[in-house]
């Protein structure tokens, strides 16, 4: 995770910013300080990525790039507001001992925001149109040597998959079937076991944008009809709200990359 | 009932074909796009489709589309490109910029002489100067391109790498009406010479008269020391005098024994008339070439008024470029010899622009070397005793060349006989 020191709203790149919204620098570092200490109570181990001043995205680790192993694929962000980034990124995975790997070609591609891996054997499923490109899925599959499930993302609020699709286990997952298509729902059918459906104001108030560790999903928000979904399922659900950065188009998955990905 | 004339979809269809690869059949992207399709009002037809074998392999398909017209087919292409549909050969040619002088990247497209185009922004752009082993270098504003050789590479410029967004022409079988059957890399040693010799004075004449899009191509010679050895540098001096060479390339020995033969009438010291060989004539090429030194070029000495006559005289007369390549053997050597090979070949280059035949007479390592540096589109006659080097020379897969396995002396002399008239022969024993 990365302090929201430099955390703030200077482009609009997705249609929950505005930039005379701005966030509020010190809600939104306790709303960030809350959300590390509940990881940290689940059992989570947290390592901290040193913020960088004028990149106030780089608090959206999830969108660092892909970990697979000891492996990381870092993004290629589709706006260039976004690509002092990856640098960063790069040499905190580097002096980290991981193995960075690009991806083929020069297709944009966004990490953890739109890959996700889920079942067993593992299934790549990833999201294109606003963010990442399907041929950046081609070659993140060749990479990875792993099948790939490509979803379109059809509704701009749904703009990375990790708004949409939150694994929960290899028979669970929770999914906005606002975010796709027909096809996109059917290929979820087939490929999750149980798949958690979200009502329409669940998946607006970003309920997929979830952490799970172990039996604990760490959510912006959850109603009640989906407490019980989740509690008969074997979860416990904490709340960590997070709304100053919900302005930037972001919840609590975004502020994490998770970094345990076998 | 009238009959009505179709002018409908199907008279006038348009059609494109398309990829797709992936793992487009579990995401069914595929039923998508071919959806996508008919709900257009289009209609598709797979003419490929590779499913792998285990889960992990990707899918290629290949599709034709039709609609009815092309913006239609346009709109419809543009839409489905966001699953991952592409235009077959469409991607951009992708540049990577050369990070130190005289180095390419690593993944460097490597250049055939076939005509070649690269696709930038949208567009597929014609490369210039197409050269074989070169890489192709895009300008600034990404508009044009040619080929690139290597040492002559600097830091910024930008260089196509992979095989995306390239495409080259398939090899050109025949160059228009009366090129003759067997122009494509054929050695001709068991043909009548005689037919093989007016089949090429036939087809310098055709570049000499314009007959290629109304525009006249120049003629190349290349020229090995066995010209002169066997009594052919007055039938090539003829040739240049009466325009039949627009350039000239060869080596210290051919320019070398030219001149001894023109000044001296004796190549590597034997007399060409068949007199025997003199005392000290086995150094009269040095002295030949020192000679040329103090002039301090062969141009120097034509004014000079010390050369006379040969090849490389009715060069400087006609103002005819010829370029000396160097090499480790060469004695002096003469003055107009660039001994940097790669400032030679560069020195070629600039003369290839309005070539369209070139006749490599008896010489291996200038003809490989010129060779290289021409377009496939340059009808090419290999002229050597030797069969292996005729072969060697001819077998350069997309070129067209012809080898011709006879004496050069012989060759040359009937080629002046059929171009020039007798009377090149009656100027040589007049002399100047
Ligand atoms: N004194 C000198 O400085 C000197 C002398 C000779 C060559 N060179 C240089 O050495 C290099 C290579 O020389 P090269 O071009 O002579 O050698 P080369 O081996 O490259 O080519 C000579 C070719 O001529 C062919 N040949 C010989 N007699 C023939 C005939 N009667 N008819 C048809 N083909 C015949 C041979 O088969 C051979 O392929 C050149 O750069 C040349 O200028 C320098």
């Amino acid at each position: 995770m990365c302090e929201p020191t430099f955390f703030t709203v200077t482009y609009e790149i997705n249609p929950y910013m505005h930039i005379e919204i701005r966030p509020d620098p010190s809600a939104a570092r306790q709303e960030w300080g809350h959300l590390v200490s509940t990881l940290q109570q689940t059992g989570a181990t947290v390592d901290f990525l040193a913020p960088v001043k004028g990149v106030p995205d780089l608090v959206f680790t999830a969108n660092a790039g892909l970990v697979q192993g000891r492996r990381f694929v870092p993004s290629r962000f589709r706006h260039p507001q976004r690509r002092a980034e990856t640098p960063v990124d790069v040499a905190w995975f580097r002096d980290h001992g991981f193995l960075i790997e690009q991806l083929a070609g020069d297709e944009p591609f966004e990490g953890a925001g739109d890959a996700l891996p889920f079942g067993r054997p593992t299934v790549i499923v990833a999201g294109y149109r606003y963010r990442s490109s399907i041929s950046a899925h081609r070659a993140l599959g060749t990479l990875l040597g792993l099948p790939v499930r490509s979803l379109e993302l059809v509704d701009e609020r749904y703009y990375h998959l990790d708004l949409a699709f939150c694994p929960l286990d290899d028979r669970r997952a929770m999914v906005a079937g606002q975010a796709l298509d027909r096809y996109g729902c059917r290929v979820i059918e087939a490929l999750v076991p149980e798949p958690i459906w979200l009502e329409d104001d669940e998946a607006a108030d970003f309920s997929a944008n979830s952490v799970v560790v172990g039996g604990v999903a760490v959510m912006p928000a959850c109603t009640p009809r989906l407490g019980k979904v989740l509690e008969k399922a074997g979860y416990e659900v904490v709340v960590a709200p997070v709304g100053e950065f919900v302005k930037a188009g972001g919840g609590c998955r975004c502020l994490t990359l998770a970094l345990d990905v076998p | 009932m009238a009959l009505v004339q179709t002018t409908g979809p199907s008279a006038r269809a348009v059609s494109e074909v398309v990829r797709l690869d992936g793992h487009v059949l579990d995401s069914l992207v595929l039923v998508k796009v071919l959806d996508t399709i008919v709900d257009a009002g289009a209609s598709y037809k797979i003419l490929e489709l590779d499913v792998g074998t285990t889960n992990r392999d990707e899918s290629h398909v290949r599709i034709e589309v039709s609609c009815p017209d092309e913006a239609a087919l346009g709109a419809l292409l543009e839409r489905v490109q966001v699953h991952g549909v592409n235009r077959e050969g469409q991607e951009e040619a992708h540049l990577v910029p050369v990070d130190q002088d005289g180095v390419l990247p690593d993944d460097f497209y490597s250049t055939t002489n076939l005509p070649t185009w690269v696709r930038l922004s949208g567009h597929w752009v014609e490369v210039g100067q197409p050269e074989m082993d070169c890489a192709v270098v895009v300008d600034l504003d990404g508009t044009t391109a040619r080929t690139l050789p290597m040492h002559r590479a600097r830091r910024g410029d930008r260089v196509v790498v992979g095989m995306h967004g390239v495409r080259v022409a398939p090899p050109r079988r025949s160059a228009g009406p009366g090129e003759f059957a067997f122009m494509t890399s054929e050695v001709s040693s068991e043909k009548p010479k005689g037919l093989t010799v007016e089949r090429v004075a036939a087809t310098l004449r055709r570049a000499r008269l314009h007959d290629v899009g109304g525009q006249s191509r120049g003629i190349l010679a290349v020229c090995g020391p066995a010209v002169v050895h066997t009594g052919a540098a007055p039938a090539l001096a003829a040739l240049v005098r009466e325009g039949w060479v627009q350039a000239l390339f060869a080596g210290n020995g051919f320019a070398t024994h030219d001149i001894e033969a023109a000044v001296l009438g004796t190549s590597l010291g034997v007399p060409l008339s068949g007199a025997e060989p003199s005392e000290h004539g086995h150094a009269n090429h040095l002295r030949v070439i020192n000679t040329v030194r103090r002039f301090g070029s062969i141009a120097n000495a034509v004014d000079a008024g010390w050369l006379r006559r040969g090849v490389l005289y009715e060069c400087v007369r006609a103002g005819v470029p010829f370029v000396l390549g160097g090499s480790v053997r060469d004695d002096g050597p003469l003055p107009d010899v660039i001994s940097d090979t790669a400032a030679a070949a560069d020195a070629m280059r600039e003369h290839l622009g309005g070539i369209g035949v070139a006749l490599m007479l008896a010489s291996t390592l200038h003809a490989i070397a010129t060779g290289n540096l021409l377009p496939a589109t340059v009808e090419t006659f290999c002229v050597d005793i030797n069969q292996a080097v005729v072969t060697k020379l001819a077998d350069r897969g997309s070129h067209q060349a012809l080898g011709i396995v006879t004496d050069v002396g012989l060759f040359v002399g009937d080629l002046a006989d059929l171009l020039c008239g007798p009377d090149w022969r009656a100027q040589v024993t007049r002399g100047p």
